[in-house]
């Protein structure tokens, strides 16, 4: 009973104006009762960089769990994904791509990845919105062809979903869905300097690889202030910030700050590298070994392609 | 307008990263010839920036808020060169990192956002912004409108990579295997969106950050702008650069090949036998017409293609660049006449007046 009254009484005895207490009333987020209240832009910035944070430090606890993916030498892993995505790409029948997907759950599942935070990961937001854009592409309109599911007559012809578009829609819907997986497969299980140093074995220039690495770093570094003057405005918002004009002055300031600070670090940067006998020519250690356990998954690998590409082929169309 | 995965072929991803390449060595080889060994840090800083503003939520009328993409405004600060790298090193940790954007379509992506938008918003910007100070208020507006041409213009971009798609890419029975809508949605699509609400966007985020830096922090401003004074008047008033037209004019010529993908004709050029009589109430080809239509037919590229009719593409193509070789070389005429006929006129009016020092 105390602590229940306790909040009650310590509310009654400060000098918080009451206003301030009460809820607002019709903030339903389904907007049922009174007017819909949307996210504004300082809470959706703050909810982006801390997720971006997340999913950094997410990826960095699942890179150091023990899984198959995780076994692969980093340039093994980063060439055969390529090849792989740019089979997805090659494939032109739909049950080859869902066997293609399923492939990727398989080795999610081999890697210590949960399942249904991978198929989540990966639907949201990207495939179900191809899927939103790509419904009116089933209709005669624009996907001429057999006309499956009749719609009624329009001046003569008949109009409704052809099979075409349906294969269509499916086949993207299906490859983004696919290509994705992959993608996030790798950045899920690597860590971001292994990631580093395997697409520096692909034949991309180190110059490359230094400004990709350090501007991950600082990206960081800056979303830090970015949270932080976000944060202090928010502390300092009383009532429901809805002023678009004024909310617009204010990313545009931090905007501005944010390149200040930038220009000012990668001056300070420079500085610390100079002092640390930085002469404009990188240098990187590479201390990679292929194992046999990668020569098996490259043989692996080559097998995947060589099948799905020529089911793909057999099939036809 | 990050186009993931799937939506494009990979020739077409190929082909745009292969466009890539020699922009990315060249944008490398001018920012290291500037900056020296200071290239690492302000690039990837600038790179950072512009991931950081890619998240920026802007708030929007009616309470909904959208993103930027603020490559204008990087190749404002930094200069086009850096933004190019700058925004295409973003690009690729959005698409390895956060799945935002795909991993073929990089080069895609990178084309449209980190090469036609800043040079295009950039140019735009310099042509607006010339002869003013650096803390002229029309100089933020310049920025903005510069931002808002850039995004539509690489919002175009996208969609027609988007709507050649089905066309260049389908399967025996008609069936689309890439991104399915044609050039008749794709562009009215992205127009619309990028016209209204994300060109807005851009511009609100562009012009509010340079009034602010003109306010609040000019040094970073002089960055990109060494020589521009602080405020009253440019001290060299320099005429626009007849220059600027052919730049122009190569855009349209290189996107001549886009005549071949457009359907149908143009509404009364039709031969006389094309003509659907019994629409208009006829039984004959009129006799004026079938007399008056067949009175040249010398034509070198009748039809614009070889007479033989092999080839109808590359037909399209000599056509275009016979054309346009013809008119160059007719406007040169012209010009050479009038510069004679002027000068001749100025000879005979002052015959005796001294040469201007």
């Amino acid at each position: 009973v105390s602590t229940a009254t306790a909040p009650t009484t310590r509310q009654q005895s400060s000098g918080t104006p009451r206003w301030l207490l009460e809820r607002e009333v019709a903030l339903c987020p389904c907007g049922c009762i009174g007017k819909r209240s949307k996210a504004n832009f300082i809470d959706k910035t703050i909810t982006g960089a801390s997720s971006v944070m997340r999913q950094a430090l997410f990826t960095d606890e699942i890179a150091a769990q023990r899984g198959l993916m995780q076994r692969l030498d980093p340039r093994v892993k980063a060439i055969t994904m390529l090849a792989l995505v740019v089979t997805t790409a090659l494939i032109r029948n739909i049950p080859v791509l869902i066997g293609i997907y399923v492939l990727a759950l398989v080795l999610a599942a081999a890697s210590a990845i949960s399942v249904p935070y991978f198929i989540k990961r990966v639907w949201l937001f990207i495939p179900i919105f191809t899927g939103i854009v790509v419904l009116p592409a089933t209709f005669s309109f624009i996907t001429p062809g057999h006309v499956v599911l009749p719609l009624g007559n329009w001046f003569g012809h008949r109009v409704g979903l052809t099979s075409q578009g349906l294969r269509s829609a499916g086949l993207i819907v299906i490859r983004v869905a696919a290509s994705i997986s992959l993608v996030v497969l790798v950045a899920l299980t690597t860590t971001w300097t292994t990631l580093l140093a395997a697409l520096r074995s692909m034949f991309l220039p180190r110059m490359f690889i230094l400004v990709l690495g350090m501007a991950y770093r600082y990206v960081f570094n800056l979303l830090g202030s970015v949270t932080d003057m976000y944060e202090a405005r928010k502390a300092r918002t009383v009532q429901v910030d809805n002023a678009v004009k004024s909310g617009r002055a204010f990313v545009s300031a931090t905007a501005g700050t944010i390149f200040g600070k930038a220009h000012a670090m990668s001056e300070e940067v420079y500085q610390a590298m100079v002092s640390r006998g930085y002469t404009g020519h990188p240098r990187t250690l590479s201390a990679f070994r292929v194992k046999a356990f990668d020569i098996a998954w490259v043989v692996g690998c080559a097998i995947v392609i060589g099948v799905t590409l020529g089911v793909d082929h057999v099939s036809g169309r | 307008m990050h186009i993931p995965d799937g939506y494009l072929s990979p020739s077409t991803c190929g082909t745009l990263g292969a466009v890539m390449v020699p922009f990315w060595v060249t944008a490398g080889r001018r920012v290291r010839k500037v900056v020296k060994s200071r290239y690492v840090p302000y690039v990837a800083l600038g790179a950072s920036f512009s991931f950081i503003v890619m998240m920026f939520n802007i708030p929007v009328p009616d309470g909904t808020t959208a993103h930027g993409v603020a490559g204008t405004l990087t190749a404002i600060l930094l200069g086009p060169w850096a933004a190019v790298i700058s925004v295409s090193v973003a690009l690729v940790i959005q698409a390895l990192f956060f799945g935002d954007g795909g991993v073929l379509a990089i080069g895609a992506n990178c084309f449209n956002m980190a090469l036609v938008l800043p040079f295009v918003g950039y140019g735009v910007y310099r042509l607006l912004s010339r002869n003013i100070s650096l803390t002229n208020p029309r100089r933020a507006v310049a920025a903005g409108v510069g931002a808002y041409v850039g995004l539509n213009v690489a919002a175009m971009c996208a969609a027609v990579e988007f709507g050649l798609q089905p066309d260049l890419f389908k399967a025996s029975d008609g069936t689309p295997l890439y991104a399915p809508f044609h050039f008749a949605q794709t562009i009215p699509a992205m127009a619309l969106a990028h016209l209204t609400v994300a060109g807005l966007v851009e511009f609100a985020l562009t012009f509010g950050v340079l009034a602010f830096l003109q306010r609040a922090n000019i040094p970073v401003l002089k960055i990109n702008h060494p020589n521009v004074p602080l405020d009253g008047e440019m001290p060299d008033r320099r005429p626009l650069g007849w220059r600027w037209a052919f730049v122009g004019l190569g855009v349209l010529a290189v996107l001549t090949p886009l005549g071949l993908l457009a359907p149908g004709g143009a509404f009364g050029e039709d031969a006389p036998e094309n003509l659907d009589l019994g629409k208009y109430n006829l039984n004959a080809v009129p006799t004026g017409l079938a007399r008056w239509s067949s009175f040249w037919d010398h034509s070198l590229l009748g039809g614009y293609g070889f007479k033989s009719g092999e080839h109808p593409n590359i037909g399209y193509i000599a056509s275009a660049v016979v054309g346009m070789a013809v008119i160059a070389i007719g406007v040169y005429l012209l010009f050479i006449v009038i510069r004679f006929a002027s000068r001749l006129r100025t000879e005979r009016s002052s015959p005796a007046a001294p040469v201007s020092p």
